[in-house]
């Protein structure tokens, strides 16, 4: 008797039975075509919050880190959590981009970019904070290294200093990485593109690309160095970023288990808001044959594994604390659950370990107003995380005697809902001018791009090579 | 007097004339009068136009040297040297007694105030109002000049007006004014009441020890001085009598210093007197107290009585009470406290708070007459220069007589009667049928506001004046600057009017001195103004006995009750007195000793009492807002902030004086409840009250919201027993049971100074010296004198109490107050908390830009200069003792107002203010640390001082002598003497910063019986 089996192909990537030039076509057409109303009202909206943003640094610079709600204890509030929840977002985009490149995952093709360009935005609005979180704003710079004639070094043992570099690096390797990935795709709009003014700038920012054989080759070392060295980047800097925590004494903060519970929130949160994101923009543009439910069901998977992994993490921290034999330990873990704090930490509970459980159904992780749902309560419930880490453990921490609440003020939450408008001001202009798929990349996942050019007779097909044309204003009656 | 110096040799009248032999006597002067008004724009100008006469008239001029000749003290350099302090005795007048200071004088400028070794009341040592009376001094709200009906007036104007007045020697004159024991201003008011035969004087303080004093009338029919000695007590019973404290007892210094000093332990041979706290509310003193009972107020003289009749069956003298029965006559205290008293004749001190009733005094005046502690551990002295009357009967008499009429002219000195006196008085009211009404106040006061003439008085730091100690060692008062307002001391006062004209005070002091002083009178006074203290001075003991009639006077009083339902209890605040010092914004902000509260009066009530009237004992961790409540006695009623102190007596509402006021000053405005509306003639001090929650919330900023210590063990005690047993009780292992983990490890690799570390230690082992300090917690009880002695000296910034609710407190050292054990009758710690000073400093490793570093004497140091303000260091400390300028507060506190200058002037010019941003933290006083390196340099050309040559601000001014600081690197200083002791502790030792701030546990001299 012999056993039969059948081969299960994979689904397609790319659903629909598009070719090269309808991909050219969809993605670049979407920077070519007039500037839809819903965008510049996004936009407006977008630009409002970005005021409220410039204007609560303004009045912070003016008057002093007071108009926040610190105090002592708490000496970090509201800006030190949205530091870490904003780095901890950018995450997505480079395990995205590098992690997933290296493992040869195609349907990352569909979002790296996007993911990327998120990357970007999120460590903006994240670099932001540490800056205008000290007293003395107007002498930040001497975080960095400079040589000057007191011959005064910033402090190497502090973890600030560390997340000063790491941020930085982190930021402009994305950045490179984002950038070098869009040379091929500059050089499609540019050749599209009608205005000489449009010719200009994305033939500048195209590096003369002209897709040779030689170009191609460059563009793909290069592209898999920087994925290299994005790499160890996507844990080192949530790393190092915890280590502002764990390298204090605090109980609560003086964790080992920091850096991959950390790393793996980052992921989660990451992953999370790639989707909210990717949810709306599939739909409004039109892209859900490219940024299909199979993706999303795959990066439900992710947020499935890391949100476990996380509340693994919230697990073994009382373990921890409790093994460890040390009383503050004790004390601030049972604190954070039934203490002052305690609507916050069963708010992160509820958000990170519990609500990615629904996901063990094929059903609802590949329902795409479910997930929408779900990638907002993960994002609620990392920032609630970061707070209760950051908050509660200064609140109540060795002297009984200086315990004190902490809660914000108009200012920390408008600064907080002003990043958004930096965000989003940035995200749309990057959804207008640039690409938000990697045209070149997802030609390469399509069934076109493995073509057996032999027909079922085994006769030779030569293949078609279309050069796209210009883009031209559709008619009105099309 | 600015348009005499200007315009000139002209006169228009007489008096001018007489006025103008100050104008000859310019020349001679280093500096015209003229400069100390700052004040407006216009006498600015003048100011710098006389400025510039006075330097080319005199050569030199430092800016507001005093005229008269002063004498620094010893430890001065001969000549004045710019930015060198020099050190001046004086004394502050607090009522009728004074207490002997030393001030720091820095070019010209008072900006210190210490304790004068050399006075009795003192011995170098302060409380919160003489440290905090610097800032008074440049209060910019005291007022300016004289008002005449509210018109800015001359002082010359008012001198002609009472030359013009008072040249009527017949006037029906009632002088009333504030207890004092000047000679001087005794001297004066005798001449003006020989001069005036139909005036009348009455005293009228509205909390003294006046009872105190009737007290000894009725038992030893002499009114007379009672004087405890704590050093001569073996037991101690205090019956609400929080006598440790300023605000309840007038030689509080010299108590605590006494007491304390007598409770020192240094080893297990060492022993402590005893304790015994009866009171209402729970007091600094309680909490120092080895037993604790809580008593309404209204019980404490039932309590007293049953007291005296259980002695009365051992001791003769106490017949009188040998009936007495009560509902305390079976307390189980009563055997309790009879035995020990008996056990400890003649070495017990049995004292009574001063608002209880004369009789209860009397009751304790004659058991310490019949326990034979009379002469020994208390004395009796005679008060040559009060009146032998009942002083406040002679007030309400004399009110009563002013409402009928009979005064043309009143005048009051110092007093703020229309705010204090009780409310059935209406003073107001009376004041209304005074023709002429003249007032000498500091401030345009509510008093001031209703009368025809206000005199704005100069402040004890700014005139000449003298007094007497609560003992009765007399002492000058010695200016140490011009008057900042150009303002009349009281002496200078009762002068004019005596005299029509404005007479030097340096002069009428002197004039008294010489006949103390005697032939040889410029020497004498030399030596008096150099020391501070005539100390062959004194008030005469006496010898008492108990009068024949004391059975018959007291018998009346034996059966007096306790009040049924709920009683208020009215008391002098721990920070303002009777209202005196609520413009003094260092005081409001000074949490109280034991609420810790700040910038408000409370009712203050039980748990259960709170729970009764429906108010939840629980306060809100996350917000400050608490339930009012409406008190309602009498026909009077007020609202006020309820707040649950544990410990307090049930059914009992202690309520503080002082606060409530309107267009005072900027400090005192809108802060708090007027509650003096509740005091009536007959019933000062505790009433019957009715109490209701309101339903409205009130924001309260308090220091400390979180009041257990969790088990956790920052604060290690331990009876004199256990300690004898076990002197090792203190340490880690302990209390713990087990060693700190890594200290074997650290031994095992020849590490003896603490458990291993990943840091490298070195940082200068071979410098001597290295700094460190302890803390004896057996001392401490909680005044909070540190606190604001760092403040004067360090120009920590007042930052109000919305910044204070917002948790945001500048003080570089804070007390930490802890209750254990019964929520209704715990026992409460202190602990003074200043930066630890730690060897690993965990702020140091964190700070990205190395602006806190360790100094190589072992000092934690702050650069202000070179700190960016992340904060990362205050929360990497664990004692959490690090500062943050949230805003600009100093820019707000030295610019506030029309007058930036007069504030400025009280900042230390040693010590860098702060800028908005930056992060601030106790230096262990590093300035005198440097300024002891350097004249040790000088003289020695060692850089390592001897022992006791470096006093840190909050060492200096503690009565209880509980800080000890100096170089650990000598075996035989007093700091590593103490770090020596078996008690010795640090905080945390488990997370190995190694603290060089480090404390000796608290020890308890429990009664088995009790414990």
């Amino acid at each position: 008797m012999s056993k039969t089996y059948e081969y299960v192909p994979e689904p397609a990537l790319v659903k629909g039975n598009y070719d090269f030039k309808d991909i050219t076509a969809m993605i670049t057409d979407i920077n070519l075509r007039p500037t839809p109303k819903g965008w510049y009202i996004a936009f407006g909206f977008a630009n409002l919050l970005l005021l409220v943003l410039l204007g609560s640094i303004a009045y912070l610079f003016w008057e002093g880190i007071g108009i926040w709600g610190l105090n002592s204890p708490a000496g970090w509030g509201w800006a030190i959590v949205n530091f870490v929840w904003w780095v901890g977002i950018g995450h997505a985009g480079t395990l995205i981009s590098a992690i997933l490149f290296l493992f040869r995952q195609g349907w990352r093709t569909a979002i790296n970019r996007f993911a990327e360009a998120m990357t970007i935005f999120a460590v903006m609005c994240a670099g932001i904070f540490p800056a205008i979180h000290v007293g003395r704003v107007w002498v930040i710079y001497w975080v960095f290294p400079i040589p000057n004639s007191m011959t005064m070094w910033p402090n190497f043992n502090s973890p600030l200093l560390w997340d000063v570099f790491a941020v930085s690096t982190y930021f402009t390797v994305s950045f490179l990485f984002w950038y070098v990935g869009l040379v091929p795709d500059f050089a499609t709009i540019r050749d599209r593109i009608k205005s000489k003014m449009g010719k200009l700038i994305y033939g500048t920012f195209a590096l003369g690309w002209r897709g040779s054989n030689r170009h191609w080759w460059n563009y793909e070392k290069s592209y898999m160095i920087l994925a290299g060295l994005a790499t160890p980047l996507v844990l080192s800097v949530h790393t190092i970023v915890s280590f502002d925590f764990a390298v204090s004494i605090i109980p609560g903060w003086h964790t080992t288990i920091f850096p991959p519970y950390f790393v793996a929130g980052a992921v989660f949160s990451g992953f999370a808001m790639v989707l909210s994101l990717m949810i709306i923009v599939r739909k409004m543009y039109g892209l859900e044959d490219i940024m299909t439910v199979d993706h999303i069901e795959k990066m439900n998977i992710i947020i499935l594994v890391t949100g476990s992994m996380v509340g693994f993490a919230y697990a073994m921290e009382f373990f921890i604390a409790w093994y460890s034999g040390v009383e503050y330990e004790k004390a601030i873990f049972i604190l954070r659950a039934t203490g002052p704090y305690a609507w916050a930490y069963w708010i992160m509970i509820t958000c990170n370990v519990a609500s990615p459980q629904f996901f063990w159904s094929k059903k609802l992780r590949r329902s795409v107003g479910f997930t929408f749902f779900i990638s907002i309560v993960v994002n609620i419930g990392m920032w609630f995380e970061r707070f209760v880490i950051a908050v509660s453990s200064l609140s109540t921490d060795y002297l009984p005697s200086s315990w004190g609440y902490y809660s914000p003020t108009f200012w920390d939450i408008s600064t907080y809902i002003g990043t958004f408008g930096l965000f989003f001001t940035f995200f749309l202009l990057f959804l207008r001018f640039l690409p938000m798929v990697a045209v070149a990349e997802l030609k390469g996942v399509l069934p076109q791009a493995d073509p057996h050019n032999y027909d079922e007779k085994g006769e030779y097909v030569p293949p078609v090579v279309e050069i796209p044309e210009p883009y031209n204003k559709p008619s009105k009656n099309v | 007097m600015s348009d005499q110096s200007n315009q000139t040799t002209y006169w228009k009248s007489l008096n001018e004339l007489a006025q103008n032999k100050e104008y000859k006597n310019f020349v001679e002067r280093e500096f015209p009068e003229d400069a100390t008004e700052l004040s407006d724009q216009v006498s600015r100008r003048s100011f710098l136009r006389v400025m510039g006469a006075s330097i080319a008239l005199a050569g030199f001029a430092s800016c507001r040297k005093p005229v008269q000749k002063i004498l620094p003290f010893s430890r001065q350099p001969e000549e004045l040297v710019l930015g060198e302090p020099l050190f001046y005795a004086t004394s502050m007048p607090f009522q009728d007694s004074v207490t002997g200071l030393l001030v720091t004088n820095v070019d010209g400028r008072p900006n210190k105030i210490e304790g004068n070794d050399a006075h009795p009341a003192s011995t170098g040592r302060t409380n919160i109002f003489q440290q905090a009376s610097i800032l008074g001094l440049y209060d910019p709200d005291r007022s300016r000049s004289p008002l005449q009906n509210g018109e800015k007036v001359s002082k010359n104007d008012f001198a002609q007006f009472a030359s013009d007045h008072f040249a009527d020697r017949n006037r029906n004159v009632l002088f009333i004014d504030e207890a004092t024991s000047s000679p001087t201003y005794h001297r004066l008011k005798e001449e003006l009441l020989a001069q005036f035969p139909n005036a009348e004087w009455v005293t009228y303080e509205p909390f003294s020890d006046q009872n105190v004093i009737e007290g000894t009338q009725i038992a030893f029919g002499q009114r007379l001085r009672t004087v405890n000695h704590y050093d001569n007590a073996d037991l101690v019973v205090a019956l609400d009598d929080d006598f440790m404290s300023p605000q309840a007892h007038n030689n509080s210094v010299e108590n605590s210093v006494k007491l304390t000093a007598k409770r020192k332990v240094e080893s297990t041979d060492d022993s402590m007197s005893r304790i015994y706290a009866i009171e209402n509310a729970f007091t600094s003193t309680g909490s120092y107290a080895d037993h604790r009972l809580r008593l309404k107020s209204s019980e404490i003289e039932p309590f007293t009585y049953a007291l005296a009749a259980k002695l009365s069956e051992s001791v003769d003298g106490l017949a009188a009470f040998s009936g007495v029965s009560n509902a305390f006559s079976s307390h189980r205290w009563i055997d309790i406290l009879a035995s020990e008293l008996l056990a400890n004749q003649g070495s017990s001190t049995v004292s009574a708070g001063f608002d209880h009733s004369p009789t209860l005094h009397a009751a304790v005046a004659a058991i310490n007459y019949a326990l034979g502690n009379a002469g020994n551990s208390v004395t009796y002295h005679s008060l040559p220069y009060r009146a032998d009357r009942n002083e406040q009967q002679a007030f309400f008499d004399a009110i009563t007589e002013l409402k009928a009429g009979v005064f043309d002219t009143l005048v009051m000195v110092g007093t703020n009667v229309a705010f204090t006196a009780p409310s059935d008085l209406d003073l107001v009211q009376a004041l209304a049928n005074v023709e002429t009404k003249i007032h000498l106040s500091d401030y345009v006061d509510e008093t001031s506001r209703v009368s025809d003439w206000h005199v704005n008085r100069a402040h004890y730091i700014e005139t000449w004046g003298d007094g007497l100690s609560f003992t009765g060692e007399r002492s000058v008062i010695q200016p140490q600057i011009q008057p900042l307002f150009d303002g009349l001391s009281e002496i200078e006062f009762l002068s004019t009017l005596l005299n029509g004209e404005i007479s030097s005070g340096h002069e009428l002091v002197q004039a008294t001195w010489s006949n103390f002083l005697g032939s040889d009178m410029n020497r004498a006074w030399e030596t008096v103004l150099h020391d501070g203290v005539d100390a062959e001075s004194g008030f005469d003991a006496v010898n008492v006995a108990l009068t024949s009639g004391f059975a018959s006077e007291i018998a009346p009083s034996l059966s007096s009750e306790a009040l049924n339902g709920i009683e208020i209890s009215i008391k002098p605040d721990e920070r303002i007195y009777d209202g005196r010092f609520a413009n003094n914004s260092w005081l409001m902000e000074l949490p109280a000793p034991m609420t810790k509260i700040t910038w408000d009066n409370v009712a203050l009530m039980s748990p259960a009492t709170a729970e009764r009237i429906g108010i939840d004992p629980e306060r809100s961790f996350k917000d400050n807002s608490v339930p009012m409540v409406r008190i309602t006695a009498g026909d009077t009623s007020l609202e006020i902030a309820a707040w649950v102190e544990p410990g307090h007596a049930d059914d009992s509402i202690t309520l503080t004086v002082g606060y409530g006021r309107n267009n005072l000053g900027r400090v005192a405005d809108g802060v708090g409840v007027d509650t003096y509306p509740l005091r009536t003639s007959q019933e000062l001090f505790f009433r019957a009250a009715s109490v209701e929650p309101t339903g409205n919330t009130y924001e309260i900023a308090c220091v400390q919201d979180h009041h257990s210590l969790e088990g956790r063990d920052m604060i290690r005690t331990a009876t004199l027993e256990e300690y004898k047993e076990n002197p090792d009780f203190a340490s880690y292992k302990s209390i713990h049971g087990y060693e700190v983990p890594g200290i074997k490890e650290a031994e095992a690799e020849g590490d003896d100074r603490g458990p291993i570390s990943l840091f490298n230690e070195n940082y200068g082992p071979e410098y001597q010296p290295q700094w460190g300090m302890t803390i004896d917690l057996n001392s401490c009880f909680g005044c909070g004198v540190c606190t604001i002695a760092c403040q004067a000296e360090n120009n920590i910034p007042v930052i109000g109490k919305r910044e204070v609710g917002r948790r945001r407190i500048m003080h570089w050292i804070r007390t930490d107050r802890y209750y254990a054990g019964d929520v209704d009758n715990p026992t409460a710690y202190h602990q003074p908390v200043p930066c630890m000073h730690c060897e690993l400093a965990p702020c140091e490793q964190v700070c990205p830009v190395a602006a806190t570093t360790h100094s190589e004497d072992g000092m934690n140091q702050m650069t202000y200069n070179r700190c960016i303000g992340t904060r990362y260091c205050a929360n990497n400390c664990p004692f959490k003792v690090r500062r943050f300028n949230f805003f600009n507060y100093t820019k707000e506190y030295l610019t506030t107002g029309d007058d930036p200058e007069i504030i400025q002037m009280a900042m230390n010019p040693e010590v860098t203010v702060r800028f908005r941003g930056v992060m601030e933290k106790c230096t262990y006083c590093v300035q005198r640390v440097q300024r002891a390196k350097i004249n040790s340099k000088i003289a020695t050309g060692s850089k390592r001082p001897e022992d006791g040559a470096v006093i840190t601000a909050c060492q200096q001014a503690c009565p209880a002598n509980a800080i000890s600081f100096g170089d650990l690197t000598d075996r035989n200083s007093a700091v590593s003497r103490n770090k020596q002791n078996d008690r010795n502790y640090v905080m945390l030792e488990e997370i190995n910063v190694r603290p060089r701030t480090s404390y000796l546990a608290r020890l308890s001299n429990k009664n088995p019986e009790l414990a």
